[in-house]
């Protein structure tokens, strides 16, 4: 499943940048995350509880950060397992200045599922992807806004 | 050919338990002790395994034992196969690949069972297979055919050189000489596409093994008892008569319930020993869609040689068969597809090449149609593109190459599954097409209907397709009838049933016999301490195989009776009538016997009998036909397609089919219906959907469209040509298979006709709106 | 120990009350706690209809309702209708039009079609292809069913 997309954030880029490194950050970003803990420099253990149509379950699984080139691009990679199924993404997320303490944050990535969620729930997918980027980014919207009114 | 019973439409002798809800099903077996099964399922659709740890499993509240592979020891072993492979035809490659009852060291579909739990109920056994830690390392799965055949870099099976599971090359007569003198070849590329059975009830088994007695009696939803007694007793090291398979009512079969190799087939006997305790196993639907078997996932490469008047010299079908990631049954499937492509024409020269193709998705076996629907949809669809280049209708070029009566019997060079070479053995294939357009209204529909439509900016369409349904094929089925003292006959067959009304159709072959009432007669299926020989219910044997036994058999008890009441009156057999349950004097009516005395008279408790003594009033007979009897038809409908949404509704449909003899037209009017619906659901709506990764997108009713009562026609018309088999005394040909096998190509025939502005060239059936859009989007 | 909760419910008349977890199933339920098998389970997510029964006067899916949902409640099973010697006029007409082949669906049928004639005795063709919209059979090809309700509702009203 391809997923694309764009966001302005109310930001300078190296604000953004830092915040998408922040496990705290994305942790309170992405709904229903559990728990977001760092291994070591680019790697960080979770678990997040998914709900998508029939199916409620937890994932647990790994997000490791790689290609990093701060404050520009890095490439997230993703694997989850539970007992409802497994997802196995990778992502890059882009990060253009756009003046103006704006900056342009564009992510693409691929995310394939497998066991129950693909089999039961795969026509909602694509609806809760959406959605649950949406209010992350909305989230992040306003955490950087906490943090840049903070300085 | 119509007696009293045999041939009329009476009412089922099974329907007062079923309609109550008192018939018991597989779940409603409860036997006191009794411990629950449910499996651990992989969710990678191809990867080695790493380890499953089962330790927090074993530890839960509940839980009597959990197994993987290594917990059998030396009982896993993979096969041996349920059908062989097709040795008999000369040059076939086959690599045997049979199923495993439980993965080990690799999973090769998303499904395939990985551990097993035994616990006090189905609950806690599900809830503890949540406990089970999987870790496994993924692999890329194959899944595009013809993308298998030739890539060698990711393998099914290791110890294959690649994923041809099977090669079949077959010909008659010479294509590529035919070709030469063709003025023209159409070639196309055809994907009749997957579906599932889909039966109501999903699978199931319970198993008792008695240790007082040694003896385990195995309830399954099978069509297959015998096949599956003689599994489970061979890798048990039982002997046959300590095993007992009892089929309760199942809820339908349509061809997957046919295995005999599952999981649970395979380790739970084993399981109920070890323990020795009663297991059940409950199949659910999502375990269902993933590892009870489908079918129809083909591509075809065909090739039609005709002449400018339509006349078709020969074809050339090369095609792609997936057997999913084991072939335990062989090549049933695709050589009811070689042998359906053109059995219904005249063509004198046909290659056909299977290339089957192992792939990282579920096994593919029988589902109703079991390979006979793709023939029919490539042949088909061949002979509407050769209608539409030759500028021809495409009932005038049917109608131009359609066998008729005095070409058979016909020796069609091509060897089925049952490993003879076919012959179409009756009928008149032809005048099923006259019949069928004269129905429909064809030349109305053409002349007023259509174009007034049209002009109103309707889009209603017309598809007409011809098939042919190979059927009852061997080896053999059997029956054997006791006359009771009370006269109540028993009927016992080795044979199984999922709802096809066998115990009233084998009851009126009997009753018409022994001049009984339809009451008088119980009839047993599928239950293995009755009776011990028997294949198994599939290719649509029943009526003709199972029924020709039973009225061997009859015949039998029927002489017996007269012979023995000759004794007894002392009078001659001539002077003798059966009536009503009573052997009469027919000039003296009032001096009689009942069929009850006779059969106690046949049977004496004291006394001294001759020294060959075949007590009672009972016979055995079986039936072996020499090939496969071909039932046939044609089939029309007429869709109204909206262009915008890409619904489309069938206004008509007619139905033309000649099965021979008929023993209940009630009964049959159900099958075919059935069928039809199937058929429909096939050809616009149901279809399976594996992505890249092997992993099956459509695994609920939710996602995998069944067919519903407002999707069928109004009435689906119905009519009958009878030309009787001559290969059994009755005349039957099967019917089960073919209301399934002619929708899909109509219907892409009736929405590219009512779609005709955008000349729309389907190859593909499995059709639904979205799919129908892009075509018309392809066009524009 | 897990949790049970008492549940005391009518089932075809007769008033059962019993201990359960709070996860059990209606249709689980019915079949094995109470012994009442005729309702059966096709798909556990609410989509065949075979586990059909009437719920206070309603059709409803058994396979997506918990037993303790039903405390307090009347349920009329396919066991309600008729026994072989006495069939319901409804399963007459069943019989008579071959409306039923393996079974399997039937029982949610009957239930889905009671509540449906109690409502409209008089039904078009239309009007019961909807009604039964709700029940996959994948043996009959629906049209045999759609005869065996007409029947039904003729026997009905003629008070047979």
């Amino acid at each position: 499943m391809i997923i694309e997309g764009e966001h302005v954030f109310n930001g300078p880029r190296e604000a953004v940048y830092e915040m998408f490194n922040d496990p705290n950050a994305l942790a309170t970003a992405v709904p229903g995350m559990q728990k977001l803990e760092k291994i070591d420099e680019s790697h960080y253990e979770g678990a997040i509880h998914l709900r998508i149509g029939p199916i409620s379950a937890v994932f647990a699984g790994v997000l490791g950060l790689t290609d990093e080139n701060p404050p520009e691009s890095c490439t997230l990679n993703v694997e989850g397992k539970g007992v409802a199924g497994f997802a196995k993404g990778v992502g890059k997320v882009n990060f253009t200045d756009l003046g103006d303490n704006k900056t342009l944050l564009k992510y693409s990535g691929d995310v394939n599922i497998g066991g129950t969620l693909a089999s039961v729930g795969q026509r909602m997918i694509d609806s809760v992807a959406k959605s649950m980027i949406k209010s992350g980014l909305e989230k992040l919207d306003k955490t950087l806004e906490e943090r840049w009114q903070q300085k | 050919m119509a007696g009293k019973i045999f041939g009329q439409p009476v009412s089922r002798l099974e329907d007062k338990h079923l309609l109550t809800g008192r018939a018991k099903f597989i779940d409603d077996i409860e036997i006191p002790g009794m411990l629950y099964a449910a499996f651990l399922r992989s969710d990678y659709a191809h990867a080695i395994i790493k380890s499953i740890d089962v330790s927090a499993a074993r530890e839960h509240p509940g839980v009597v034992a959990v197994y993987t592979a290594e917990d059998f020891g030396d009982y896993w072993r993979v096969g041996p196969l349920q059908v062989p492979p097709p040795t008999a035809i000369k040059g076939s490659q086959f690599s045997a690949r049979p199923l495993p009852p439980i993965a080990k060291g690799k999973v090769r579909f998303s499904g395939e069972p990985i551990a097993l739990v035994i616990a006090e109920s189905r609950y806690i056994a599900e809830d503890a297979c949540e406990d089970i830690i999987f870790d496994a390392e993924p692999l890329p799965a194959v899944i595009d055919l013809e993308k298998a055949w030739e890539d060698t870099s990711v393998l099914v099976h290791d110890d294959l050189p690649s994923n041809m599971a099977a090669l079949v090359k077959q010909e008659s007569g010479d294509y590529e000489a035919a070709k030469k003198q063709a003025d023209v070849v159409i070639s196309k590329r055809l994907v009749p596409d997957h579906v599932i059975g889909g039966a109501m009830e999903n699978r199931g088994l319970v198993v008792n093994w008695d240790e007082g007695r040694q003896e385990l009696v195995v309830w399954a939803t099978t069509q297959a008892p015998l096949p599956l007694r003689s599994a489970i007793a061979g890798r048990m090291g039982l002997a046959e008569n300590q095993v007992r398979v009892i089929t309760p009512y199942i809820g339908g079969g349509f061809g997957p319930k046919v295995m005999t190799s599952q999981a649970d087939d395979v380790l739970l006997p084993w399981v109920s020993m070890q323990l020795n305790r009663p297991i059940k196993w409950i199949e659910d639907r999502r375990e269902n869609f993933l590892a009870t078997t489908s079918e129809r996932d083909q591509v075809h490469h065909a090739e039609m040689a005709l002449k400018k008047d339509g006349t078709i010299l020969g074809l050339k079908d090369v095609f792609y068969h997936n057997t999913g990631a084991y072939d335990p049954y062989g090549m049933t499937v695709p050589l009811n597809t070689q042998t359906h492509t053109v059995s219904n024409y005249r063509v004198p020269n046909f290659y056909t090449e299977i290339r089957m193709v192992f792939t990282n998705e579920m096994v593919v076996t029988p589902v109703r149609g079991a390979g006979r629907s793709e023939g029919v949809f490539v042949m088909e669809r061949m002979m509407d593109a050769a209608a539409k280049e030759l500028n021809m209708d495409p009932v005038e070029i049917r109608l131009k190459n359609l066998l008729v009566e005095k070409e058979f019997p016909l020796n069609t060079g091509i060897i089925g599954q049952d490993f003879v070479v076919g012959v179409l053995d009756s009928g008149d294939y032809k005048n099923n097409l006259e019949k069928c357009i004269e129905a429909i209204e064809y030349d109305k529909f053409r002349k007023e209907i259509q174009p007034k439509a049209r002009k109103e900016g309707k889009h209603l369409g017309i598809g007409v397709v011809t098939f042919t349904e190979g059927t009852a094929v061997g080896p053999y089925e059997g029956a054997r009838i006791t006359v009771g003292n009370n006269g109540l006959v028993s009927v016992s067959t080795g044979y199984s049933t999922q709802g096809q009304g066998h115990f009233t159709v084998f009851a009126q072959i009997v009753a018409e016999q022994l001049n009984v009432k339809l009451d008088r007669v119980k009839v047993i299926t599928g239950d293995t301490l009755h009776f011990h020989w028997g294949a198994g219910t599939f290719a649509s044997r029943g009526a003709t195989i199972v029924g020709s036994a039973v009225h061997s058999a009859a015949v039998m008890v029927r002489d017996k009776a007269l012979s023995t009441a000759s004794k007894f009156l002392e009078v001659p057999e001539e002077e003798l009538e059966l009536f009503d349950g009573t052997v009469r004097v027919k000039a003296h009516p009032e001096e009689s016997i009942t069929l009850g005395e006779l059969a106690g008279r046949a049977n004496p408790m004291r006394g001294a009998v001759e020294a060959d003594v075949k007590p009672g009033l009972e016979a055995t007979a079986y039936y072996a036909p020499p090939h496969a009897s071909t039932g046939s038809g044609a089939c029309a409908m007429i869709l109204d397609v909206d262009p915008e949404t890409c619904k489309a509704k069938i206004e008509r449909f007619v139905l033309v089919h000649d099965c021979g003899t008929v023993i209940n037209p009630l009964l049959l009017e159900g099958q075919i219906q059935g069928g039809v619906s199937m058929g429909i659901g096939n050809a616009f709506y149901e279809k399976v959907v594996y992505d890249e990764n092997g992993q099956l997108l459509t695994a609920s009713f939710m996602d995998y469209l069944m067919p519903q009562a407002t999707d069928m026609p109004k009435k689906m018309e119905i009519g009958h040509n009878v030309h009787p088999s001559p290969l059994n005394e009755l005349g039957i040909k099967g019917v089960g298979e073919a209301g399934a096998l002619p929708p899909p190509p109509a219907f892409c025939q009736a929405v590219e006709d009512a779609l005709y502005e955008y000349k729309l060239d389907i190859t593909e059936s499995n059709l639904n709106p979205s799919m129908i859009y892009d075509y018309i989007k392809k066009a524009k | 120990m897990t949790k049970l909760f008492p549940v005391k419910v009518t089932v075809n008349g007769k008033v059962y009350e019993r201990q359960v977890e709070s996860r059990l199933l209606l249709s689980d339920f019915l079949r094995h706690d109470l012994g009442l098998m005729g309702t059966h389970v096709g798909c556990e997510h609410g989509m065949c209809g075979a586990c059909t029964v009437i719920f206070d006067g309603e059709p409803v899916r058994s396979c997506l309702i918990f037993a303790v949902q039903a405390n307090g409640h009347e349920i009329k099973t396919v066991e309600s209708l008729g026994t072989p010697e006495h069939m319901h006029p409804l399963q007459e007409a069943f019989h008579e039009k071959h409306g039923l082949q393996c079974g399997f669906c039937t029982p949610g049928v009957l239930m889905t079609v009671v509540p449906f004639l109690e409502q409209n005795p008089n039904p078009t063709e239309d009007e019961i292809r909807e009604a039964i919209d709700g029940n996959i059979c994948r043996c009959t090809g629906y049209e045999k069913i759609v005869e065996s309700v007409q029947e039904a509702a003729k026997k009905m009203s003629s008070g047979d």
